[in-house]
């Protein structure tokens, strides 16, 4: 298994621009490792920024995909998730300005916004907060927790309007074995609306299985998750004859 | 009591110095926020001839930096420094406040469908000291 961490997340290189990060950007760096790992017969298991930059590069390389797992995520500017335009808090929390203040000075995200983003917050604040907190350990380090929010299209000027065209076109022509997992908590992709979307794009998915979670369901599901995605692959073997 | 922000003719800055407080890379990520700045300090006219600057009534004096970047409106991002005694370590907690007060006033100015209200409920709702009062 590859946990990939994305520059600008996690304990990879963090550049202090905003520029330097765009959605097609991140999912290139994904292309890269693949290829330069020479992996073949990936099974991508996306989550959050995951769908739009693991299926960018699964959809881009399919030669070298196997199947895709797709988590509390979306692949389309429309529907958009009713959170995202709100403007309290989500649109606020990153405005010009407010972003690098909330969420660069203050951690809003790496601190507090994950706590609000799980089920068993007591659990996530004993074993997990701290892990996320510590690796982005200071206001520039955290650029992309602010850059992240502004690449979500809410209408038509927005900059990643053709990749998520493209993408939500791909997916539907997609035959790669699929499985949807969704948080059955998750606020901000509503399973009935985007874990729906996303059996409408890929009729052939198993799923949508629900787990507890609000949208970082890993912390509150991960074992079960992933019991469940061992018993997906099992059955993509079988059917494969392996 | 409110802290108030006024927009002010440049400071005398001898004995002082300029500290980073703030740095927006992209102030037109919602336009409304690049239009408040232009109408607030004439930068059509102005351009980048000079900074604009802030006083907020707790004390402190802020500088704001325009930045241009080609092909985008002007402005395209925004430093905000604090104008603080040469040789003296800035208080820290003081500029916390001093900052959230002049994003109150740039929400303000921005207006609808932004409001200062959902700013303090979004500041409250992840513990931001200077949003629960003053110090």
């Amino acid at each position: 298994m590859i946990v990939p961490d994305m520059i600008g997340f996690g304990l990879s290189e963090k550049p202090t621009r905003e520029h330097a990060h765009s959605l097609d950007g991140h999912s290139a760096n994904l292309i890269a490792l693949v290829r330069k790992l020479d992996l073949q017969r990936v099974t991508m298991v996306c989550h959050d920024w995951g769908g739009p930059t693991g299926l960018s590069c699964a959809l881009s390389n399919l030669e070298r995909m196997r199947a895709l797992v797709v988590m509390s995520t979306w692949a389309w500017r429309t529907p958009a998730a009713e959170f995202h335009t709100r403007i309290f808090p989500w649109r606020t929390m990153h405005a010009p300005l407010i972003g690098p203040y909330l969420l660069g000075k203050h951690s809003a995200l790496a601190g507090r916004g994950v706590y609000l983003s799980v089920v068993d917050r007591e659990k996530f604040r004993q074993r997990a907060q701290s892990a996320y907190e510590a690796v982005l350990p200071d206001p520039a380090s955290r650029l992309l927790t602010w850059t992240w929010p502004r690449w979500i299209p809410l209408d038509d000027a927005a900059r990643a309007s053709e990749r998520f065209d493209w993408l939500e076109s791909e997916l539907a022509r997609c035959t790669l074995p699929a499985l949807i997992v969704w948080g059955r908590e998750d606020e901000v992709f509503a399973a009935d609306v985007f874990a729906t979307r996303f059996k409408e794009l890929l009729p052939h998915a198993e799923g949508p299985e629900l787990v507890t979670g609000r949208h970082f369901l890993q912390e509150d599901s991960g074992p079960a998750i992933a019991e469940r995605i061992v018993r997906f692959l099992a059955e993509v073997r079988r059917r494969e004859g392996i | 009591m409110s802290v108030l922000v006024t927009v002010i003719d440049p400071p005398d800055t001898s004995g002082k110095r300029r500290t980073l407080v703030l740095a927006e890379d992209r102030v037109g990520h919602y336009p409304e926020f690049r239009a408040f700045f232009e109408r607030t300090f004439d930068l059509a006219r102005v351009g980048l001839s000079q900074p604009g600057y802030l006083n907020v009534s707790t004390g402190g004096t802020y500088e704001l930096v325009f930045l241009g970047r080609s092909a985008e409106p002007f402005p395209s991002g925004i430093e905000i420094n604090a104008i603080v005694s040469a040789l003296e370590p800035i208080d820290e907690e003081r500029v916390d406040h001093e900052i959230w007060a002049i994003l109150r006033w740039v929400i303000e100015g921005v207006g609808p469908p932004w409001t200062v209200q959902d700013l303090d409920a979004t500041g409250r709702l992840y513990r931001v000291p200077a949003a629960q009062g003053p110090i």
